[in-house]
């Protein structure tokens, strides 16, 4: 039953706007007559629950932290759930009226949106599991956000709203797990059974802190109230029913759900008094300075919001008993109040009261309604608000709390004056007196709503005592024991009574010096909340721009640092900490070592200081042979071979790309070199501690032997760093071999595939092309850096032999030093050889070096045998041999290995072709001229046909 | 099996290869780039059906006897991710192929490497392997990001290149001494070594500290937020859902393998994951540019995705990886939606935007869903992670990390709202008309016409390309409340991989049997 | 010792140039710290072992794998290298040079001054130079 009725509100909502196609405004009906039916559909199980049975309804959701979907409506639920479903009726007639015929999309936005609400809020004041309450209150923030914003009219107040609510939803979501986690169970009925462990908890103050600022947020307590008055540009049915009747109970329905479980807890009473008390007071005396009838109404609500709170901080049955029917006569008379605002503001088209009176004559219905609500909230005799306030003034009185009796009654006492003074200047001030602004008369069913629950208010203070099983059950359910309280219009002369007729005295001598209260208020006004609130969100912003700073830098020095000295930091720490008592002995040195770290020393140290580009290549260049030289030491020619080649296209590349910058490198100035030395020697000390305690003190790995020892016998080859390459770990030269293949086609896309200044492809029949032999400038050689004849016919007669001898390398790889990387290395060699002797043009026509096609066929030859090998054999990557004839039998790997040479040719070739290119005019920095960009798209077009 | 578990690495190269030869044909291209995608989702899902149950398998490539070759290993753990990071693929591809970000002939071949080697990371069962797999999906990165070629492309890769570089000579700094003291690189064998060998956790911290970066966590993440918002909006979507997620993996892996029962390596986690997150946030509530925002919650929600290593129970790490699973599917889709946006609009500044509500309420509606993920409100898929992540931290009695895990969730949502504010609500500008502007296309047209040689398509937005844009955006807004729902199958699904990351003795077996 | 102090010598040169301007001294930089991760991968195989890793070759031989290791990372970050030096040719064309540090003749990349742009009229920094119509989009618009 009741998750039928959570889902049909939510799937009426879903329907609305087809209904508004349908019916246009008069949808608002439909889902009125819907809400009612529901309320009567839950109403009809009053007498189980009364009687002490929650009707409850349970689906699994997150069983592994058990978490259910579980309804569960006992007396609280139940009086929630009747001024949901009521109020939500009464208001979505009413709308069906306030949204003019023409105004279709907006009252199908705005009736899906009350509706959803409305779900949402059942399935708050119904669920049982205290998540799920939170996902329900969420749904409501979310929803009242978007009705308050509409479509961006209203957002600042939404965002505030939002904002404010969410702190409280997020205490909420907090405090909600600590329950959990600490009672054991996250059912409120299983906790407020037995909250002794709760109340026990260490925790048990920092739960109420939570669930409080909960309260508070939502329900606009001090000094979060001033969302509520920001949320007023929403349309009135919104304000109605969001702002008076429902979502601000939301909070209140926590206090009455929670105050079971935490009223033992010593902070409870105190700070719930304190708080409503202060609200209470200080919304009252705001209330009464107002203008604007809706701001008004909002500093009532905040008002009457904190006498309940109040009421409720008592923590007695009685006081919750009252509390409950405090809540009923406030939801009926605000909304009545609030409907009669928007049908004067139509009617009128003012809400300022400076502008509004004797309304009476032109709006009869409404001023009897508004009159009734007016009485109500006023608390005179004899509707519902009256009996209320008398029994509110009893159970302040009778609280057991030593201080609170006084102190709240003195509070109450004190907020009813204001309410007093306001509910006779809302009533007088709009509906005697003389005519301000002339009213055209409002229809009908545009009044009767107001009407309705206004009498509804007048008619239950008249039978007043058929509620009393409805307040003491709730009592019952949220205390465990029945307050046995007897409502009656008529106790006799009782000081509350006498309470009363002193508010009524004072009540009507503040309205009457309503002005003078206004010059108080405001010659010493209290700082507005939304002020501060913008304050605090426009200081976030900028402490959040504050430290996004470092990420707006285009020095990469400010990111690498931070990165050096945190690596410096972390690894110096874990040193730090670890005992290096039983490590074995560092490895030992030998005497050649020296020379190399003399030969390196001085390397570094040129490369470091050098402030010339090509003295720069040079340290490079001699760093990297020293290094070479020591891998030789270290017994891996492989290794040492691949060093050498590579570097020296490292340096050719370097030099390359040099041609076209300035031949010094920029300054970055002193601070920035000691920078970089400071950090250097950081950096360098943790590095040569870190080896020289973590490397050399151990015998060979196991994988090691086991390598050197069935290596051979597995593979067949009898380089077993070649094999490990091309076999055993294959895969990470796969991966290798990507990456040469990217690099290259990156190359080709910064210089080629840029929309703007790429340089344009040489074109044979094209001798204009910038890329003519340019004999001018050996620099930006055009015939190669090195442009002698000398040098020509040597690399003539030598680059094919280079060739040849990448050929032999790659074939013995296996076996000896060599493989794909050393031969296609010494074949990139000759391709360099080549451009340095014959210039670019001639790399640029031999199209077997082209990018895309060389690497791309390199790729798939060795991604190819991988598959192959899964195909053949069921591994990926497995090696084997070949039988072939008259010769011995080839390592199936020779396969991956002509793969890997083809893209290491094809990425040095990828660099020549379009690194290499000499300067030409169009690749002068274009800044902005059209011209040169269109001549720019002019050659790129020509230059289409090089790059396929 | 073993066809299947080497799959994510090999299969998307043999792609990127025939794409790389069919650069001319850039229809076939679109189409054979989805498609080997969508063959990705397929491995992935037999991954995750192949290890449900809890079971791990691995195998060796090569099939070389004697533990001497690569091993590659699949538990829940990386089926989950393989999974998930090629279904948010597929979905950036879509976004990428309407509006024409992926005209550019390498785009797919690169997508394709990036997913190799995101996919390869998350399957290798080997340090070394793991930096190879890193180096392929950064060389594909570096080039996706510098692909426009521009001034301001050329600052960010420079940028974003020099910080992977100083990170990977770290990782392999750290990977030698790692094999220095230990000798070897295998994850399975490296288990408890740092508590095992006294000079291994020199090597292993620099590995953490170098996988850091990668993951981006404070203080070494300011690259980040610099970088990704200068890429193609495709590609930081793309970005956002596979370059971090692998740092993150790879930190969840050392975790329950290298630093195996090494506290201090939990408390250092916690604290670095916290800070991030507030960190991070407050990084993306200073933003206003769509993107940059977006950026900056990748740094902060890292910090989500960290805290499980540092609370280490069985519920944080379940926690994590529901967080995590979602995770992609969000952030990945607001990108797409900030593409989206700046497809139609042609800028991402909160200030030039504004009441796209109303010219494109399907865009509104397909980042509203994800944007409340994001921010944990439920009913969404992001609140059950937060949920279970902050309970996770309480039971723990880690108040602080799970009250500042719950604190900053109120920044997020305080930047979705910016976003919602400055977009969608408010005065619509001279950008946001309903006949969309020139910029529609940012994409760079090839010098000379590799792209197919085609002149550049008319400069409008058709309302089928309009959808198409906001269609994956739509798709995971669904998804999103779905994973809400339906949280308790999700948590089965995940709990079996949680298991083993708590206890990694299957993974550690299965590893032993290959 | 020897292999300490020489990874020490060349991580310690490389972090002093990754630290300076302009992307080709950083290259170089990069470079020194490559040699020194492929030096500290050998020193892992232990360089008491300095013999041929052959089968069948004489005395102690080294340990193989850090060789393959290292092998393989050289040419990596050379591929890499290579890229960051087109980065640097590129950077010659669009900034002409290759110091990104230096400030872009089109203003500041991303505009950070934000304020509360809902609550109030957006203040005129936040119209500064967008992200977005940056060259990128400009001229792919034409």
């Amino acid at each position: 039953m009741l998750l039928v009725s959570v889902a049909a509100v939510f799937v009426l909502a879903a329907l609305t706007p087809l209904l508004v196609r349908g019916l246009g405004r008069d949808a608002g009906y439909v889902g009125a007559a819907v809400l009612a039916g529901i309320a009567v559909w839950l109403g009809a199980s009053t007498p189980t629950v009364l009687g002490g049975e929650a009707v409850t309804a349970e689906v699994r959701w997150i069983p592994q932290v058990d978490i259910s979907f579980t309804l569960r409506m006992d007396g609280i639920g139940l009086l929630f759930a009747l001024i949901v479903l009521g109020i939500g009726a009464v208001v979505l007639a009413y709308a069906a009226r306030y949204f003019g015929r023409d105004q279709r999309r907006k009252a199908s936005r705005y009736l899906a949106l009350l509706t959803f609400f409305a779900g949402a809020m059942l399935g708050l004041v119904l669920a049982d599991d205290v998540v799920l309450l939170f996902v329900f209150w969420e749904l409501t923030s979310i929803s009242s956000f978007f009705l308050i914003g509409g479509l961006g009219e209203g957002k600042a107040g939404a965002t505030r709203a939002l904002l404010i609510t969410s702190i409280g939803g997020l205490a909420l979501f907090a405090g909600a797990i600590l329950l959990g986690v600490e009672g054991g169970t996250t059912s409120l009925s299983a906790l407020a059974a037995d909250p002794s462990a709760i109340v026990a908890s260490p925790l048990a103050p920092v739960i109420v802190v939570l669930l409080l600022l909960a309260v508070a947020t939502k329900s606009a307590q001090l000094p979060f109230h001033f969302w509520l008055p920001g949320a007023m540009v929403a349309p009135t049915p919104v304000s109605t029913y969001l702002h008076a009747a429902t979502m601000v109970k939301a909070g209140i329905y926590l206090l009455f759900r929670t105050t079971g479980i935490l009223s033992e807890v010593p902070m409870w009473t105190p700070t719930l008094v304190v708080l409503g008390g202060a609200t209470a007071v200080y919304a009252a005396f705001v209330a009464t300075t107002q203008d604007d009838l809706k701001g008004l109404l909002a500093f009532s609500t905040v008002s009457q919001l904190g006498m309940i709170v109040l009421i409720l901080g008592v923590g007695t049955p009685l006081a919750i008993a009252v509390a409950g029917l405090y809540t009923l006569s406030h939801a009926l008379y605000k909304a009545t109040l609030f409907m009669t605002v928007g049908i004067i503001d139509s009617a009128t088209g003012t809400r300022s009261l400076a502008a509004l009176g004797g309304l009476r004559r032109h709006l009869p219905l409404v001023a009897l309604a508004g009159g009734l609500a007016a009485i109500s909230m006023a608390g005179l005799l004899p509707l519902v608000g009256f009996v209320a306030k008398e029994e509110a003034f009893a159970a302040l009185l009778h609280a057991e709390t030593a201080w609170v009796g006084p102190v709240g009654t003195a509070l109450a006492v004190l907020a009813s004056f204001g309410t007093f003074a306001y509910s006779a200047r809302y009533y007088l001030g709009t509906f005697e007196g003389p005519v301000r602004t002339p009213a055209h008369r409002a229809p009908a069913g545009f009044v009767l709503p107001a009407v309705l629950t206004g009498v509804a208010g007048l008619a239950l203070g008249l039978v007043v005592p058929v509620l009393d099983p409805l307040v003491n059950g709730l009592a019952r359910d949220a205390t465990g024991t029945d307050p046995e309280l007897h409502l009656a219009l008529w106790h006799g002369l009782t000081l509350p009574l006498g309470l009363s007729i002193l508010v009524v005295l004072v009540g009507s001598a503040l309205y009457l010096q309503r002005d003078r209260v206004t010059g108080l208020l405001t010659r010493r006004p209290l700082p507005r909340g939304a002020d501060v609130f913008d304050r605090a969100y426009d200081g976030l912003l900028a402490l959040g721009s504050r430290v996004g700073r470092t990420s707006t830098s285009d020095a990469t020095v400010t990111y690498l640092l931070p990165v050096l000295l945190t690596a410096v930091a972390v690894v110096g720490a874990a040193t730090a900490t670890i005992d290096l008592s039983d490590l074995g002995a560092p490895a030992p040195s030998l005497a050649g070592d020296g020379v190399v770290i003399v030969l390196l020393l001085g390397a570094v140290i040129a490369a470091v200081v050098a402030r010339g580009r090509l003295a720069a290549i040079a340290a490079l260049g001699l760093t990297g042979f020293t290094v070479a030289v020591w891998f030789v030491l270290l017994g891996a020619p492989d290794l040492a071979l691949t060093q050498i080649l590579i570097e020296t296209l490292t340096v050719a590349l370097v030099v390359v790309v040099f041609r076209r910058l300035p031949g010094r490198f920029p300054n970055a100035g002193r601070r920035r070199r000691v920078l970089g030395i400071v950090t250097a020697a950081l950096v360098g000390t943790g590095a040569a501690t870190a080896t020289y305690l973590a490397t050399g003190r151990r015998e060979l790995s196991d994988i090691g032997g086991s390598l050197l020892a069935e290596g051979q016998d597995l593979t067949g080859g009898a380089n077993v760093v070649n094999t490990i390459l091309v076999d055993f770990r294959a895969l990470d030269t796969l991966g290798e071999v990507v990456v040469l293949a990217i690099a290259a086609l990156g190359i080709l896309a910064l210089v080629r595939f840029v929309p703007r200044d790429a340089v344009p492809m040489p074109h044979r029949d094209d001798p204009t092309a910038a890329i003519e032999p340019d004999f001018s400038d050996a620099r930006f050689g055009g015939a190669g850096m090195i442009g002698s004849q000398l040098l020509r016919t040597t690399t003539a007669m030598l680059a094919p032999a280079m060739v040849v001898a990448s050929l032999w390398l790659l074939l013995r790889g296996h076996n000896a030093v060599g493989g794909g990387f050393i031969g296609g290395l010494v074949a990139g060699a000759a391709i360099v050889l080549r451009y340095f002797s014959h210039g670019h043009a001639d790399i640029w026509h031999a199209r077997t070096t082209r990018t895309v096609p060389t690497v791309g066929i390199g790729v798939l030859i060795a991604v190819g045998y991988g598959l192959g090998g899964l195909g053949l054999t069921g591994a990926f990557l497995a090696g084997g041999k070949i039988p072939l004839p008259f010769v011995d039998d080839v390592a199936a790997s020779l396969v991956f290995d002509i793969g890997v040479y083809v893209v290491v040719v094809g990425l040095v070739a990828s660099i020549i072709r379009h690194l290499g290119q000499s300067v030409g005019p169009h690749s002068l920095p274009g800044r902005d001229d059209d011209a040169g960009d269109l001549d720019t798209r002019e050659t790129a077009r020509t230059g289409s046909g090089g790059l396929s | 099996m073993s066809a299947l578990l080497v799959a994510p690495f090999a299969l998307p190269l043999a792609v990127a290869a025939l794409l790389l030869l069919l650069r001319r044909r850039p229809h076939l291209q679109r189409v054979i780039g989805v498609a080997g995608v969508v063959a990705l989702v397929a491995v992935g899902v037999g991954l995750v059906v192949a290890t449900a149950g809890g079971e791990v398998h691995a195998t060796r490539v090569g099939g070389w006897p004697g533990g001497l070759a690569i091993v590659f290993v699949a538990d829940g753990v990386s089926a989950l991710l393989v999974a998930g990071a090629s279904i948010v693929s597929v979905l950036c591809l879509v976004t990428a192929a309407a509006r024409d970000e992926d005209r550019h002939p390498l785009f797919h071949p690169l997508v394709a490497v990036l997913l190799a080697g995101v996919l390869g990371s998350f399957v290798t069962g080997d340090l070394f392997n793991l930096f190879v797999t890193f180096e392929v999906m950064l060389i594909a990165s570096y080039v996706l990001v510098a692909l426009r070629g521009g001034p301001r492309e050329v600052r960010a890769s420079t940028v974003y290149v020099t910080v992977n570089l100083l990170a990977s000579a770290m990782l392999l700094i750290g990977i030698a001494l790692l094999y220095g003291a230990a000798g070897t690189v295998e994850l399975a064998s490296l288990h408890r070594v740092v508590v095992e060998v006294p000079n291994a956790a020199i090597g292993a911290t620099l590995v953490a500290t170098a996988v850091a970066v990668k993951a981006s966590l404070v203080p070494l993440h300011s690259w980040l937020p610099r970088v990704y918002p200068v890429a193609g909006p495709a590609t930081t979507a793309l970005f956002s859902a596979l370059l971090t997620k692998a740092g993150v993996y790879v930190l969840l892996r050392l975790d329950s393998t290298v630093f195996a029962d090494v506290d201090a390596f939990r408390q250092v986690l916690l604290v670095v994951a916290v800070v991030t997150m507030v960190i991070g946030v407050l990084g993306a509530v200073g933003r206003s540019d769509v993107r940059g925002i977006l950026s900056f919650h990748m740094v902060s929600q890292v910090g989500y995705l960290v805290l499980p290593i540092g609370i280490g129970t069985v519920a944080a790490y379940t926690a994590g990886l529901v967080y995590l699973l979602q995770y992609l599917a969000v952030k990945g889709s607001l990108f797409l939606t900030a593409a989206a946006i700046e497809t139609i609009t042609g800028t991402g500044q909160l200030a030039r935007l504004g009441g796209m509500l109303r010219t494109r309420p399907a865009l509104a509606i397909g980042f509203l869903l994800p944007a409340l993920s994001l921010a944990g409100i439920p009913p969404t898929s992001g609140f059950v992670g937060k949920f279970l992540l902050v309970d996770a931290a309480f039971e723990s009695h880690l108040l602080l990390a799970g009250g500042v895990a719950v604190a900053v969730s109120f920044a997020t949502l305080l930047s979705m709202l910016k976003i919602w504010n400055g977009v969608f609500w408010g005065e619509r500008t001279s950008e946001v008309t309903d006949e969309p502007g020139l910029a529609a296309y940012s994409f760079p047209v090839p010098a000379g016409g590799a792209g197919g040689g085609d002149p550049p398509a008319p400069p409008v937005v058709r309302n089928g390309r309009t959808l198409a844009l906001a269609a994956p955006a739509l798709l995971v807004g669904v998804l999103v409340l779905a994973l809400g729902v339906l949280a308790g199958p999700l948590v089965d699904l995940v709990q079996p991989a949680a298991q083993t990351l708590a206890d990694p003795q299957p993974y550690l077996d299965a590893v032993r049997r290959s | 010792m020897t292999a300490a102090l020489i990874v020490g010598i060349l991580a310690a040169a490389g972090t002093y140039l990754v630290l300076q301007r302009g992307i080709v001294r950083i290259t170089l930089g990069f470079v020194l710290l490559g040699h020194a991760a492929t030096t500290a991968l050998l020193a892992a195989g232990g360089v008491a072992r300095r013999d041929l890793a052959f089968v069948g070759a004489p005395g102690t031989p080294g340990d193989p794998l850090p060789q393959a290791f290292a092998l393989t990372a050289i040419v990596i970050s050379f591929g890499v290298t290579a890229f960051l030096l087109a980065l640097a040719y590129r950077s010659r064309d669009t900034l002409g040079h290759d110091d990104v540090e230096a400030p872009d003749l089109e203003g500041s990349l991303l505009d950070q001054s934000a304020s509360a742009l809902e609550l109030r009229i957006p203040t005129a920094d936040e119209d500064a130079e967008p992200v977005d119509d940056a060259p990128g989009n400009r001229e792919d618009g034409r």
